[in-house]
């Protein structure tokens, strides 16, 4: 147990490091002056510093060195459009992706694996071939287009929901956490409530956009585990043991076929990632995909560096993480470890 | 007293499209403290038998029967609930891999536990009963001969070598006091000390607790150690059954010839590096079955009445299927045969 858990450490600090030296290398390949990419300013503005001596002096290696030592005291210099400084900007707009691309997790993860039992245990029947077709449909379903789609009828057609944003511009809540619902609440704001339910309207195209293809894929996903552990001969063995069929769904069927998914589910990560993404630019969510596509728009290069690396870093820690539960929780894993 | 009658058993299985049958018109039959082998090679369908009986195969497969009775009660028109009940108390199975037929991620323990049939406790309050479980799981693992008990019961499958679990599979199987043991190939892959170990409990289960065993296997000698009859599978149709060492001594089925044949130890005539006799070519797969007896194509003494399937003809308490046996006059078949009609 110990020992897998630092094997999941090692290889994430591995993992950071390389993305950080790919993040440095990154400077050199965009066009313009490397230093420039890396700080966001000419040389010549720049303060007098260790850093920035070793970058004059193009020992790189060395800057390297001050360059990991910058990330991690978060002076990651500015932005080259806005000149606003990016740790700041990364910090109020990484809790807006995070929140919904939890909240979009978390409607996906309680219809999809409960639907995905149904089917398991109806497999090769009506209701099964009836969902399998619905999420085959939904999978399919492109998803800048579904959240147009969205907006275009529920938002521009009925009127019912707002079509862009976090919050309307009435309620002026202060930026605490990031996590607008966590903030409302903090706040001390006459109009809370109906801030509570303004956010809360917001917020739900895009994530019913993100949820949708996330529900298809946890639902396959679930189905396919549970059809296999039901072929497995220990179902037979405990049916021929004359054990209720209720009684065997709980105790070996729900948890095999969940201890099968959960490695699955980490290979989504990346997918749900690029999802939250496009929904954001699409529903101009202020969040981190929001922000980085528009710095590529706009040859953002500093922005584009830090970016990929927070992206690149979540993704990895998520992904790690889920693996490294899954290790934990399924006891025949550990004999690999 | 018969326990287990089960007479022209049919399984029906879909492939591609195409109904396929599995299992051809099998009858077997169980009396009271009776061992019986259910010989045939992989892919025989033996296993599909004990799934069959027990009640464990997927819904969409078609199972037909004229009789698949437990000592009379038709099993096949029985509900869910009385059938589980049977098989909680009366039958009990254990498989032919025991490392698969456990719940990987389950402890050994609790697996137990979960099959202790409730009758067996008799203790007041709710939380008493894990202890008492634990009790009976101890007494039963000491009994089947699993050394440390305790570090089995905090196991998880994978911990353990395949002998310990098959010992912990026979001893859950025996729990419930079942009249009718089904082993699915118990023996398979294991050394032959563990093999003896298994084998001797199995017999001593018979002499001593009057349990009556269903022993599915291909592994002749041990067979031969312990039942005293045997039925022979082929491809899915039962092609001869009987008491094991008249079969064993005059095989009327081409096909029970060559199974007795092919083991060495059978044989004590047998010449240093002779060859061994075999039937050409392999057992045919689902998809192509041959029309008629099954074993047809393979068969030396193979005629153009086989593509008729035979009926099965019994003999001084000997009941095989073959149009023409060995060690049998031509006219004395045919007379058979008339009776085998008249049954």
């Amino acid at each position: 147990m110990l020992r897998t858990l630092g094997r999941y450490f090692n290889l994430f600090f591995i993992t950071l490091f390389i993305l950080v030296g790919l993040s440095f290398v990154l400077a050199f390949f965009f066009p313009g002056d490397p230093i420039f990419n890396l700080t966001g300013r000419p040389l010549e503005q720049l303060p007098e510093t260790p850093y920035t001596q070793a970058l004059a002096d193009e020992r790189w290696l060395v800057a390297f060195w001050f360059y990991i030592q910058s990330l991690l005291d978060g002076s990651w210099g500015i932005s080259t459009i806005s000149g606003l400084d990016l740790f700041d900007e990364v910090s109020t707009l990484l809790p807006a992706t995070i929140e919904l691309s939890a909240y979009a997790t978390i409607i996906a993860l309680f219809v999809g694996i409960p639907l995905g039992f149904w089917c398991g245990l109806k497999h090769h029947r009506k209701t099964d071939y009836t969902f399998m077709s619905i999420s085959m449909l939904m999978s399919s379903f492109p998803i800048f287009w579904l959240s147009l789609l969205l907006i275009l009828i529920v938002s521009l057609q009925l009127g019912w929901l707002p079509m862009s944003g976090r919050l309307s511009l009435l309620y002026d809540i202060p930026h605490y956490s990031g996590f607008i619902l966590l903030d409302i609440y903090m706040s001390d704001h006459p109009y809370r409530q109906e801030a509570f339910v303004d956010a809360l309207r917001h917020m739900i195209l895009p994530t019913l956009s993100v949820a949708f293809l996330a529900t298809a894929v946890f639902l396959r996903t679930t189905r396919r585990a549970v059809v296999d552990v039901l072929e497995k001969d220990y179902i037979a063995a405990a049916q021929t043991r004359g054990i209720p069929f209720w009684k065997i769904f709980l105790r070996h069927i729900m948890r095999n076929a969940l201890l099968a998914v959960l490695p699955l589910l980490a290979v989504q990560v990346s997918t749900l990632v690029t999802n939250v993404m496009i929904v954001e630019t699409i529903t101009e969510w202020p969040g981190l995909g929001d922000w980085l596509i528009q710095a590529i728009y706009e040859r953002d290069y500093t922005a584009i560096r830090i970016g990929m690396l927070v992206v690149s870093i979540v993704v990895v820690l998520v992904t790690l993480l889920i693996e490294c539960l899954s290790k934990v929780f399924d006891p025949t894993q550990e004999q690999f470890s | 007293m018969i326990l287990l009658d089960i007479r022209n058993l049919t399984l029906e299985i879909e492939s591609n499209g195409v109904l396929v049958k599995a299992l051809d018109k099998v009858s077997l039959s169980i009396c009271e403290k009776e061992i019986r082998a259910l010989v045939g090679e992989s892919g025989s369908g033996k296993s599909l038998i004990v799934l069959a009986i027990s009640g464990a195969l997927p819904p969409q497969w078609i199972i037909t029967a004229d009789r698949l009775t437990w000592r009379g009660q038709n099993l096949l028109k029985m509900n869910t609930s009385e059938r589980q009940k049977i098989m909680r108390r009366d039958i009990a199975v254990i498989f032919q891999d025991p490392k698969a037929a456990l719940d990987p991620s389950v402890k050994l323990g609790e697996q137990f536990r979960e099959s202790i049939p409730d009758e067996l406790i008799n203790v007041r309050w709710w939380w008493q009963r894990r202890s008492e479980k634990n009790q009976i799981a101890l007494a039963q693992l000491t009994r089947v001969g699993i050394k440390d008990v305790k570090k089995c019961l905090n196991s998880y499958v994978h911990e353990l070598p395949d002998d310990v679990c098959q010992k912990f599979m026979i001893a859950m199987a025996l729990v419930s006091q079942p009249t009718l043991l089904i082993a699915d190939d118990p023996t398979r892959g294991m050394e032959t000390s563990t093999k003896r170990q298994i084998l001797s409990l199995c017999k001593s289960l018979n002499h001593n607790s009057d349990l009556s065993i269903l022993f599915v296997s291909h592994d002749l000698l041990a067979i031969s150690s312990i039942a005293h009859s045997i039925t022979v599978l082929y491809s899915g149709q039962t092609v001869e059954d009987g008491p094991l060492e008249s079969v064993r001594r005059k095989p009327f089925h081409p096909y029970s010839k060559a199974l007795m044949d092919s083991a060495p130890s059978f044989r004590p005539e047998l010449h240093p590096k002779s060859p061994l006799t075999a039937l050409k070519g392999t057992i045919p797969t689902l998809q192509h079955l041959p029309i008629g007896c099954r074993l047809g194509p393979r068969c030396p003494r193979a005629q153009k009445a086989c593509v008729n399937t035979p009926v099965p003809r019994t003999i001084h308490k000997r009941q095989y299927r073959c149009h023409f046996p060995l060690h049998i006059e031509a006219e004395e078949n045919t007379v058979d045969n008339n009776e085998g009609e008249n049954l």
